[in-house]
């Protein structure tokens, strides 16, 4: 899980930022002020003095339908130190999924970030099981220091579409 | 317009039975779900809504979130009251109701009627309000029945913790002549989030507040067009009469006035005419009218059959609320019909004084395609049409019906 290089894209990953359906993203108790959008969209993201923030308490899930089919490979979640999210799981394929059955069914991947990760260092996800994802359901257990709210500066999923897997066409994006 | 499944919460329990919402507070309840389902279902045919019961042996889902009507009205039959509400237990089963929904686009709703007095305490309400907030559930409270034991204050702490952005509210209705379901009508509970629904709760709220729906008459012609119709006919015959009477005043008046003059004032003979009818409007003090649906049919009715008796019981029974041009010309055209017959002579000599107008019947003929004034065969006849008529009022009604063929 903790490789090493921490600023490069993994080689041979692209951002998926842009197979996102955004008609079909849901988070669950977001704030209205600070929603999804401030930590996934492209140039919301970067932006400091935007992130999501969560509500009622500091679970967070987060539902994001691709346009097509993708593989995923890593995750970068940025946050703060205090009230970063700390547990992490993933489902993939799993449509409108509520806070009630997020135990129902085993994750495809559960990841503990550290403060490292907090910081950019991406995710290296159990490749094999994300090989045919239409969709990604990130939930957010609990935070770094307890608190009762959970702040996400950015999200970036990085993988290859099953498509057009053409490593020609791949950019080398720059992480900032 | 949005896409929503709702589910209401109604309060079945002991409380119930108290009258100090007519007729019952169940059943004030009842009408209150009833048109709530409806507005829900008519801003949005793609609404669902559902409908369970928080008392009696326990907390019951009647019908589960569907978009026809005919199923949850006819689940509120046969309820039963008793027993004691279960606030929580209530919301979350309509909470799991909702999850699942199978449209899940819909956004989430509870509507929940707390009629009893509430034994939880505020943190456990507070839980269960942040719950659905995080579930992005919205909650309605109404606020009825009991007040004590802090229960405005409880429910008020229940809403601000599920409000998420206004989307819930709270609705606190006081024992009183009003209906509850009046006092609904116009909170955000029916008209939604300041959006749309407006359109059946504007309907609605019209219709409560009593009477007439707008139309001519006082009825709607959707409903009943054969009546609508007769009272349109008899109102425009009536009208004619008077503008005739109208016209014979006048024309008495003013003998030496040329015949164009009262041309002109012939061809307004379906728009009202104060001037005229200010004439006899001295005598008009006796006769007053209303909006009154009955009085109206009794007329028409009356005018119909050609009854002068019922004519003049109709006209004696009625009261003045508002009177408008129209029933004052009614009144006027009554009248005369009653002094005609009072003078014991038929309702068909006005049209005979309609024709003796030849200038009336010449604006007539003119309107008629295929017949000129000029021509030599009309003139005879219109002659002929003037000088018996003249001979007619002094002799009897036969010669007139004869002429009324022609």
């Amino acid at each position: 899980m903790d490789s090493a290089a921490a600023s490069a894209i993994p080689r041979g990953q692209v951002d998926l930022v842009d197979f996102v359906d955004w008609s079909g993203v849901e988070c669950l108790n977001q704030s209205t002020s600070h929603s999804l959008t401030n930590a996934l969209k492209q140039g919301y993201r970067d932006d400091v003095g935007l992130h999501l923030e969560s509500d009622a308490d500091e679970q967070l899930l987060i539902y994001i339908p691709f346009t097509q089919v993708i593989k995923l490979h890593s995750v970068v979640i940025k946050g703060p130190e205090e009230e970063g999210p700390k547990t992490v799981k993933l489902f993939t394929n799993k449509e409108h999924m509520g806070f009630s059955n997020v135990s129902d069914f085993p994750s495809s991947d559960s990841i503990a970030l550290s403060p490292d990760n907090l910081k950019g260092k991406p995710v290296n996800l159990k490749y094999v099981k994300f090989q045919n994802v239409r969709s990604l359901t990130i939930f957010i257990e609990d935070n770094q220091g307890g608190n009762d709210v959970s702040k996400v500066q950015k999200i970036v999923l990085y993988g290859t579409t099953v498509d057009t897997t053409n490593m020609k066409d791949l950019k080398k994006i720059e992480e900032h | 317009m949005v896409l929503e499944a709702t589910m209401i919460c109604i309060d079945n329990s002991e409380w119930m039975r108290n009258g100090d919402y007519s007729p019952t507070r169940f059943q004030a309840q009842a009408d209150a779900v009833n048109l709530i389902c409806g507005a829900k279902t008519q801003s949005n045919p793609e609404n669902t809504v559902g409908v369970l019961t928080m008392a009696g042996k326990g907390v019951r889902v009647l019908v589960t979130p569907t978009s026809d009507l005919g199923k949850i009205l006819a689940c509120m039959h046969g309820l039963e009251i008793g027993g004691e509400m279960n606030l929580t237990a209530g919301i979350q089963v309509a909470q799991l109701a909702l999850k699942h929904r199978q449209n899940k686009k819909q956004q989430q709703r509870i509507i929940v009627f707390a009629g009893s007095p509430i034994k939880y305490d505020k943190k456990t309400l507070e839980a269960i309000g942040r719950k659905l907030k995080k579930n992005s559930v919205s909650l309605d409270i109404v606020d009825f029945g009991e007040s004590d034991d802090g229960k405005p204050e409880k429910l008020e702490a229940l809403l601000a913790a599920v409000n998420n952005n206004d989307s819930s509210h709270i609705v606190h209705v006081p024992p009183g002549p009003n209906a509850l379901s009046d006092v609904l009508i116009s909170t955000p509970v029916f008209t939604g989030d300041g959006d749309g629904g407006s359109g059946f709760a504007a309907a609605a709220a019209a219709a409560a507040a009593g009477g007439l729906s707008g139309f001519d008459f006082g009825v709607d012609p959707n409903i009943d067009p054969e009546l609508a119709l007769a009272l349109r006919v008899s109102m425009e015959e009536e009208r004619a009469r008077q503008e005739a009477a109208a016209k014979k005043a006048a024309e008495d008046a003013a003998k030496q006035e040329k015949g164009g003059e009262q041309a002109s004032s012939s061809h307004d003979a379906t728009m009202a005419e104060p001037n005229s009818s200010s004439v006899p409007a001295v005598d008009d003090k006796r006769h007053n009218l209303t909006d009154d649906e009955a009085a109206l049919l009794e007329q028409a009715l009356a005018m119909s059959m050609d009854d002068p008796k019922s004519t003049n019981v109709a006209v004696a029974d009625t009261d003045m609320s508002e009177a408008t041009a129209d029933d004052h010309e009614l009144a006027l055209a009554l009248q005369m019909s009653v002094q005609d017959n009072a003078k014991d002579s038929p309702t068909q000599s006005e049209m005979s004084k309609v024709l003796e107008d030849q200038s009336f019947v010449s604006s007539i003929l003119n309107s008629l395609p295929g017949v000129d004034p000029n021509d030599p065969s009309v003139k005879d006849l219109l002659a002929s049409l003037q000088g018996q008529s003249e001979s007619q009022q002094k002799q009897n009604e036969d010669k007139q019906e004869n002429e009324e063929d022609k």
